[in-house]
């Protein structure tokens, strides 16, 4: 090696004063508006000007149905729309879908590929998003996260803490369904209940319809302690598509100042127009 | 907490287990301060019977070389052992190489994917050897997320609770090294640094050499942090190797029953 680089390696480095431990003086003051806990790494919440809305609710509440009409209601509206989901982000995705599939995982792992995937969306598509003035429209959310994880006995502090440098969201809707509609619906979309949505990995019944009844109760229950401590708006999602919707759009319409609250989807959405 | 359901008398077959900090958790007292304080909560005495060997150190400063040799001596003795090494679990092996080469990796997401392979590799080896009587050696544990996280950025609080359901090693011998010496280590003997290993997503420096120099040096400072909150045995890393490894099996030998983990011919004898 020439001299020149090993004078440069031995000469004295000093450590520069790392910019990330020169934060605010109460982080947690400062950002509680706009994280659950701390801030996320090299964020600047100020430049944030979109609007971002969460939809919770139990496998065949209706989510995915209401985010498909809210997408194509607020594009008609003119404003630009991102969704999100969970096992979309470029990273992961695919890996946990594999995982799920082949069913070698444990739950600790999962839990934390849930984390990796949650927030390599939030960093690479929600907060250039976010950044841009768009909506954000999220098919769950960390709630649903923290609730699969809680069931299967992982420590509530602990997923909080996981979770803290989370956006929060402008809106939190929760589609709440009895778990036994929850079964008829996802049964009639697949003619079938996959491992998952069952619980089944958690051996709570051999018998089908049972597992998903309890394990779903068991999530639905965890949302419920959830919706006072982070202000869900509650929704029947019993009620019609189209009730449901309305009442979508009448909340949202007011956090985006949209006057008229008339929609009829298009003839490519109509099917879910029930 | 009371508002939380209580899930015990749904199904006899469902115990949920808490995943705790304490829950597994060396006997010594000493080793309790590495914990973070869970207020009301009594601190359980050892619930494992095997023992857990940690080596960390910055690159270049000798840990692996050591550990080998360590490694070495125990299975030529016949012990009953297992090694593990930092992010080497096949289940997030494709995901890290896809966010390394695409460089999508964040200071979050990078802690989250080496958190989600060192919880594969606790949940299915390192707990299930220690409930089963193992000695568990591992090259770099979770001081090294805790060092190189921190260096990116990442709070302290955050990464100390993402970690909290590992084991508390019984031993975790830290290598030190001056900044130079290891530096130059690494430096002479590797064609390119890679994009991280560098430290380039931190953008200190352009220069990859000048990068890689800047972030080691946020990392030493990190570990020389953790040497007393954590309980580190500090070797130096600029001994011989002959006579470091000598220093590191008379540690071994006099903190760990070794007769626990030798093969049965031996016991009776």
């Amino acid at each position: 090696m020439p001299d020149r680089e090993k004078d440069s390696l031995t000469s004295p480095v000093i450590p520069p004063e790392s910019a990330p431990a020169a934060k605010p003086a109460s982080p947690e003051q400062e950002d509680s508006q706009f994280f659950y806990g701390e801030p996320l790494v090299g964020l600047d919440p100020g430049e944030l000007n979109g609007t971002m809305i969460v939809v919770e609710g139990l496998d065949g509440s209706g989510r995915s149905t209401q985010i498909a009409l809210l997408q194509e209601w607020l594009e008609s509206e003119g404003f630009a729309v991102q969704t999100s989901g969970l096992r979309r982000s470029n990273l992961v995705g695919r890996d946990i879908d594999e995982l799920l599939a082949k069913n070698a995982v444990t739950r600790l792992t999962l839990a934390l590929m849930y984390a990796t995937d949650f927030f390599d969306q939030l960093e690479h598509r929600i907060v250039p998003a976010l950044r841009s003035g768009t909506v954000v429209l999220a098919d769950r959310f960390i709630f649903t996260l923290i609730a699969r994880a809680a069931v299967r006995g992982i420590n509530r502090d602990y997923l909080t803490g996981l979770y803290a440098m989370a956006l929060r969201p402008h809106l939190t809707f929760w589609l709440n369904v009895r778990p036994e509609t929850a079964f008829a619906r996802e049964f009639k979309k697949a003619q079938a209940i996959s491992y998952w949505e069952a619980g089944r990995d958690m051996s709570l019944s051999h018998d089908l319809y049972w597992s998903f009844v309890r394990y779903q109760t068991m999530i639905k229950r965890e949302f419920e302690v959830m919706a006072k401590k982070n202000s869900f708006i509650e929704l029947d999602g019993e009620a019609s598509v189209s009730t449901v919707n309305k009442q979508l759009r009448q909340r949202i319409g007011e956090q985006l100042g949209i006057r008229s609250s008339k929609f009829t989807p298009s003839s490519a959405l109509a099917h879910l127009w029930r | 907490m009371a508002d939380y359901p209580q899930y015990s008398g749904l199904q006899q077959s469902f115990q949920p287990l808490e995943i705790q900090d304490t829950a597994l958790k060396p006997a010594r007292s000493e080793a309790a301060k590495t914990t973070l304080p869970q207020p009301g909560r009594p601190v359980p005495s050892r619930a494992y019977p095997g023992a857990l060997i940690v080596v960390e150190g910055t690159d270049g400063s000798g840990k692996s070389t050591q550990l080998y040799l360590l490694k070495r001596w125990l299975e030529i003795g016949g012990y009953r052992l297992h090694f593990t090494e930092w992010n080497s679990s096949p289940l997030v092996r494709s995901a890290t190489r896809r966010g390394k080469q695409k460089r999508l990796l964040t200071p979050t997401t990078f802690s989250l994917l080496h958190a989600s392979d060192f919880a594969d590799r606790c949940e299915r080896q390192i707990m299930p050897l220690l409930q089963g009587d193992y000695l568990v050696l591992a090259d770099r544990y979770i001081y090294t997320a805790f060092a190189r996280d921190a260096a990116r950025g990442c709070s302290h609080r955050w990464l100390r609770n993402l970690y909290r359901f590992a084991p508390v090693p019984d031993i975790t011998f830290y290598f030190r090294a001056p900044l130079d010496v290891a530096v130059h280590r690494i430096l002479s003997g590797r064609p390119k640094l890679k994009f991280y290993e560098a430290g380039m997503d931190l953008g200190l420096s352009y220069d990859r050499a000048e990068s890689f120099k800047l972030f080691q040096a946020r990392i030493l400072e990190e570990y020389d942090k953790m040497v007393d909150t954590d309980n580190f045995v500090v070797l130096d890393g600029t001994l011989p190797v002959n006579k470091l490894q000598k220093q590191m099996r008379d540690i071994v030998a006099s903190r760990i029953d070794l007769k626990r983990f030798a093969p049965r011919s031996q016991e009776a004898e």
